[in-house]
Formats: C-alpha cells, sequence, structure tokens
C-alpha cells in the first residue's frame, strides 16, 4: 500500500527515503546510486525501496467521496 | 578500557573500543538497542478516519516514527509524580487534523514542545479529495527491550582488523584485485594497507592469495561500533546513555550481593 515506516529486518527509518528514491529512479538515474548517496547501505533496507509498489492511489479511487 | 569517537555527527557514529573484550562489546550493543530510552506513540485516539487505511494500521505507522527526546525533562509514566495517569512530564500529546487531497507526512503531527517533534519527512498516509482524518497520539517514554519502536539506532561492531603480510609475498596483486572495500594497494614491490578500518575482514584477499602470504584476523580486544540513529537521540548521546544504564544495572547487582 505505502511505504513501510521502517526497515523489516534491522528497524532502520526508509519511509522518509522512499519519495526521493523513486523520483530520482524515474529520472533515470541508477537506483544503486542513489541508494548509496542516500545513506541506504545494508541489504535488507536496500530491498525495502527497491521492491516496494506503492497502490494507495488505486485504493482512492474506490473510496473517494464526490464527482 | 578506553573509548574513542571517531565520527560522531549527529546521528551516525564511528566508535572505537581499546583494551575490551567481545563480553564488554556485546553489552554494550545489546544495552543500545535494549536499555535506551526514547519517545514513540503509544496511544493513539482516532476521532475521525475516513482514509484508505484501518485505524490499526494508522495506528502502527504512527507507532514506528521517532521522536526526538530529551532525557532530562522526561520521566516514565510508571515512575512519573503523576502515578501514572499521564502528565506533560510523562506523556507527549500530538495532534493530527488533516484533509485530503493529500500526503500526510510526520512532520504534520504537531507537537506542545518545539524540542519534542516527530522526525520529518515520513508518509504516513494518503489522503483522497473529501478524506478526512483527526486523531490525538500519546507518546511516552520506552525501552527496546519491551518493544522495537522504541529502540534508538541500529547498532553493530566488529573486531579491529589486522593484515598481515609475511616474506613469501611476490607482491602479485592478486590480493588488490580481490578486495572488494579496496583497501589494498601495492607499493614499491610490497602490499600495503590503506584504509585498515574500511576492511570487512571478508579473507578475499587471502583466499586470492596462492602463496599464503596475506593473512586477516580480528583483534578481539579493539572493537569498531557503528551507531546509526533513527533519529531520536543523537548518536553518541546513545552510546553514553547506554553506558550509564550498564553502570546502573552493575550497581544494583553489586547492592544485591
Amino acid at each position: 500500500m505505502l511505504v513501510p515506516v521502517r526497515c523489516f529486518s534491522c528497524g532502520a527509518v526508509i519511509g522518509d527515503k522512499y519519495e526521493e528514491f523513486k523520483r530520482r529512479v524515474e529520472e533515470n538515474e541508477d537506483p544503486k546510486e542513489v541508494l548509496d548517496s542516500l545513506g541506504v547501505t545494508r541489504y535488507c533496507c536496500r530491498r525495502m525501496l527497491l521492491s516496494h509498489r506503492d497502490f494507495i492511489d488505486d485504493v482512492i479511487k474506490l473510496e473517494e467521496k464526490g464527482p | 578500557m578506553e573509548v574513542r569517537i571517531f565520527e560522531g555527527e549527529g546521528n551516525r557514529a564511528k566508535i572505537l573500543l581499546e583494551n575490551a573484550n567481545p563480553s564488554y562489546a556485546n553489552a554494550l550493543r545489546r544495552a543500545i538497542l535494549s536499555e535506551v530510552p526514547t519517545l514513540a506513540i503509544e496511544d493513539v485516539i482516532i476521532y475521525e478516519n475516513s482514509s484508505s487505511l484501518y485505524d490499526e494500521i494508522l495506528a502502527h505507522r504512527l507507532g514506528l516514527v521517532p521522536i526526538r527526546t530529551d532525557l532530562k525533562r522526561f520521566n516514565f509514566r510508571d515512575s512519573c509524580v503523576c502515578g501514572g495517569a499521564g502528565c506533560p512530564s510523562c506523556t507527549l500529546t500530538l495532534t493530527l487534523e488533516e484533509e485530503g487531497p493529500k500526503v500526510v507526512y510526520s512532520h504534520d503531527l504537531k507537537s506542545p514542545d518545539p524540542e519534542l517533534t516527530p522526525v520529518e519527512g515520513i508518509p504516513i498516509v494518503k489522503l483522497g479529495k473529501g478524506q478526512r482524518l483527526r486523531l490525538e497520539a500519546e507518546a511516552v517514554l520506552g525501552k527496546g527491550k519491551e518493544h522495537a519502536k522504541w529502540q534508538p539506532a541500529v547498532v553493530g561492531y566488529k573486531y579491529y582488523p589486522v593484515i598481515e603480510v609475511n616474506d613469501k609475498c611476490t607482491a602479485c596483486g592478486e590480493c588488490v584485485a580481490a578486495c572488494p572495500r579496496d583497501i589494498l594497494a601495492i607499493e614499491e614491490n610490497k602490499v600495503v594497507v590503506k584504509d585498515i578500518e574500511a576492511c570487512t575482514l571478508c579473507r578475499a584477499c587471502a583466499q586470492a592469495c596462492e602463496e599464503e602470504a596475506i593473512n586477516v584476523k580480528g583483534d578481539p580486544t579493539r572493537f569498531i561500533f557503528t551507531i546509526e540513529s533513527n533519529g531520536s537521540l543523537p548518536a553518541v548521546e546513545i552510546f553514553r546513555e547506554a553506558c550509564r544504564e550498564i553502570s546502573k544495572k552493575a550497581e544494583k547487582m553489586v547492592s544485591l550481593l
């Protein structure tokens, strides 16, 4: 749904890094370089960002009120 | 036991422990994880939630948000002067009132104290048009041994690396190429170590060497600690507080004996 607040394995906060990660990867930057520059060094935290898929927008469409 | 702080700025610290032993080092690591108190949201009162997340998922996400803590000013709830009822010296009440469309972030939680604020930039929930959120969250002091949300940092240590090169070395350069951290080099027909502290003791150089001329060992009396705070307390402060907690425990042990 939304990016997890913390890494499942080590407990480091990663939620605050996802938006920048996503934006920069969409600008065709190498995900490896982005993760390194964000200071996400452990592979447990790296997979949190690499494998995440946001789908809350799809759910909001079903619940949104109004026309 | 001597302590030297290499890097101690903000949320990251690298600390060298000398004249120690593995049990001291591990006691410190465990004290950092489970004995250093921090603030975290424990109770959430939800007045209105028409977002796409269930109340309990919302509360869970809020609980994991680190909150900047001042240990001098804050008491544990059960040992507070208010007797556990909840007063400003043991409970921090944060409020949140938002209406979509927008992304609600951790810094939208309003704190009555400008020094005790949530760490910024963590998305809590995304609200669509007309979706509303109104809640009150109570943050209290707690310890990592009770719940991981109170863990102040990610901490690890390693033995201080020692790389030995004996006279069988032919300066072939195999070890230099094998090192994943790129810390070896050949200078004047000799293998030299450029940055010993970056070594992870992986022994790739020893495996690559056909002459068995290079060996990597960990010194069990010296340890390099890496502390990565989640923002609730500065990394060096976490280390100091862990030391205080260990000495408190030791004193209690002596008084019991």
